[in-house]
């Protein structure tokens, strides 16, 4: 649209002019466009891809230690002095006895050559665990946000179609769910999957997953919401009546029409609730509900370090898997909020 | 006004019951309960014999079944008898009314400075829009969402002895000063508490604060405004940001839950023995009386605050009627 000095055209040559220089682009362009305009965004973008890479990649290239592998091997002696006093007539004699032992364990090390980041107080590489912990983080709150938007689609879809009593049902169980207070309530669930775990019905590895299953069963009663308000008002548009007089299916119609209108919403409030879900995740790691010591996810690795005795010496435990959690929640909100701006349809840049 | 506020309030009674259900069946889920864990931890001065354990169970009103032990503290509650904390059989009531005290010292001062300090910001990121000030305030706040508290909190202890400030607990047991001296005393040991918690909180009211004045700048009385030469301190001030009110005014209502819950992971870390932090070690321990009350304590807040909220707004904003 450079064109508007030429304003003695003729309207006809100016509409030819305007045909040449304006370019058309869908919708999906001009909403990439808008997207890599902000710097924020692509800043955040390649906060998580790298975080893909260090977490993926990552293992493939740093072979020399494995998460769950204790390091044994090391030079380090333990010397321990024993003390002894004896009384000899008026002569007190005391005698030193220092004993020098391999030490088993390598653990707490310095990060050197070998160690880049050191190891923790189990004797664990803390860089693998790192690349480790990121992978469960990471897989867990794509898995979760993935089915709180399933669970939210249905049945926000559902209430905002049929309306009427099914409407009423849905919106008074979100009532419901609204009103749980999470955390808490995943707390007890924590408890009780560890007590299950001592007797032997599960295994501990899988203890972070049922945990944010849970929590995904509790928390779509926002994506529920928005599908239903926005499919409220879209219910009434003309292309509806449209897709009602063309006979449709009831699938056809809430799958094809009403839900790809929902996406932009969706997609936002999906990418934002991937940063949340992180910090979820890592809360309860951190509180010692989440994954076990052994499968590292960085909210244990930062609990591994924060015993009072441990936590002002050894900051190579607890500071990197802290910044790691902080540049994917970061990253996430950073893309989240691009995006919005990106896909409001009232945006002028 | 009135029908819809009777209206809701019983709707709210219902909810709640959901959610009592809801969680009394989760807490007897638990296969270790707290008389399981008694008695394991008799178990080793003595042999505990059937009947001495069937006596616990009976003492802790465990062995009913799951809907009877819930219908039988559903009665209690008609009489608003919460039961007594299984730890120290104390009334579940006095414990949370106790331990609430701290928890809103800290929610309540943190609250008020940021509001103090986030409004300026969102107003000065929304009127200097994608400038260098916009961008520099919305990464510093973004990076405040993204700390996990537990992180923050000990980058903060770690920290707290080069400041002079104590690293964690409550007050001084061998000093004997009393009254506002005493007071003074516990100062220092909220300090690193309330600046995680403002921290922590200042972006969302930002960046809300910056949205709702970023759609008032573009609404046309504005432009009027501008076009009849008024300064632009006037436009602002006066014309723009009394309109960004209505949402800032209606979500003091919905803080409700925020001042009085407590927050578990920062009273943890600091070991401050607020509310949040003796949730936790109650939820840890399968104390079902004060786990119940607690939970409902919650409900019971979030709700009266969404319904605050909504009220709020109908007084703030005359064009919303509610019904």
């Amino acid at each position: 649209m450079e064109n508007t000095d030429n304003k003695d055209l003729s309207s006809e040559a100016m509409e030819e002019a305007l045909d040449k220089n304006v370019r058309l682009m869908s919708p999906g362009r001009m909403v990439m466009r808008r997207f890599f305009r902000s710097k924020l965004s692509i800043v955040g973008l390649v906060m998580i891809v790298a975080l893909f890479v260090f977490c993926w990649i990552g293992p493939l290239i740093y072979t020399q230690w494995e998460a769950g592998e204790m390091d044994t091997t090391t030079d380090r002696m333990v010397y321990k002095t024993y003390e002894q006093t004896y009384t000899d007539g008026d002569e007190t004699h005391t005698f030193y006895t220092v004993t020098e032992r391999p030490v088993m364990l390598n653990n707490l090390a310095p990060p050197d050559s070998n160690h880049p980041l050191g190891t923790d107080n189990n004797g664990y590489d803390n860089l693998a665990r790192l690349m480790q912990g990121g992978k469960i983080s990471l897989v867990i709150s794509f898995l979760s946000v993935f089915m709180i938007t399933i669970f939210g689609v249905v049945f926000g879809g559902l209430a905002g179609y049929f309306g009427g009593i099914v409407d009423n049902v849905i919106m008074r169980v979100c009532d419901i769910l609204t009103c749980l207070p999470g955390f808490p309530i995943l707390l007890i669930v924590g408890t009780a999957l560890m007590a299950w775990e001592e007797k032997g019905y599960l295994s501990g590895q899988y203890r972070i997953y049922f945990l944010m299953g849970f929590l995904t069963l509790i928390s779509w009663a926002g994506t529920a919401r928005l599908v239903r308000g926005q499919i409220l008002t879209l219910r009434e548009q003309e292309y509806m009546v449209a897709a009602e007089a063309m006979g449709y299916s009831t699938g056809r119609k809430i799958f094809k029409h009403l839900v790809p209108n929902v996406m932009p919403q969706l997609i936002v409030s999906m990418t934002l609730s991937l940063g949340s879900m992180i910090l979820y995740e890592a809360s309860l790691s951190f509180l010692g509900l989440g994954a076990p010591e052994k499968y590292a996810a960085w909210g244990t690795m930062i609990n591994s370090g924060a015993k009072p005795e441990l936590f002002l010496d050894y900051m190579n435990i607890w500071v990197p898997p802290g910044l790691c959690i902080i540049t994917a929640v970061l990253g996430f909100n950073f893309i989240g909020d691009g995006l919005r701006d990106a896909l409001d349809p009232k945006a002028r840049r | 006004m009135l029908k819809y506020i009777i209206k809701r309030l019983l709707l709210s009674a219902l909810i709640l019951i959901g959610v009592s259900f809801l969680v009394y069946v989760l807490i007897r889920c638990m296969p270790t309960d707290y008389a399981e864990q008694k008695i394991a931890s008799m178990n080793q001065n003595q042999a505990v014999s059937e009947e001495m354990k069937e006596q616990i169970y009976e003492s802790y009103g465990l062995n009913d079944g799951i809907i009877d032990g819930y219908m039988n503290w559903l009665g209690k509650l008609c009489k608003f008898d919460l039961g007594n904390r299984f730890s120290n059989n104390r009334p579940v009531v006095s414990e949370i009314k106790d331990h609430m005290g701290i928890s809103f010292i800290i929610a309540f001062i943190a609250t008020v400075f940021e509001f103090m300090i986030a409004i300026p910001l969102g107003i000065t990121a929304a009127t200097h829009q994608y400038s260098i000030r916009d961008y520099v305030v919305t990464v510093f706040v973004m990076i405040g969402i993204s700390l996990p508290s537990f992180f923050f909190g000990q980058v903060l202890q770690s920290i707290a002895p080069a400041l002079g400030l104590p690293t964690a607990g409550f007050g001084n047991a061998s000093t004997s000063n009393t009254g506002f001296a005493k007071l003074i005393e516990y100062v220092p040991y909220l300090l690193l508490p309330i600046f995680l918690v403002v921290v922590l909180s200042i972006g969302g009211r930002m960046r809300m604060t910056r949205t709702n004045m970023l759609e008032v700048m573009n609404s046309d009385y504005i432009r009027t405004a501008r076009a009849k030469g008024l300064s632009e301190r006037k436009v602002i001030y006066k014309h723009a940001f009394r309109n960004t009110l209505i949402p800032l005014v209606t979500s003091l209502a919905g803080l409700l839950p925020t001042l009085f819950s407590g927050a578990i992971i920062t009273e943890q870390i600091f070991g401050l023995p607020g509310i949040g932090n003796i949730a936790l070690a109650a939820t840890l321990s399968g104390d079902i009386p004060f786990i119940m009350g607690y939970n409902m304590f919650l409900a019971l807040l979030s709700i009266l605050g969404v319904l605050f909220s909504d009220i709020m707004y109908a007084i703030v904003d005359p064009r919303v009627k509610l019904s």
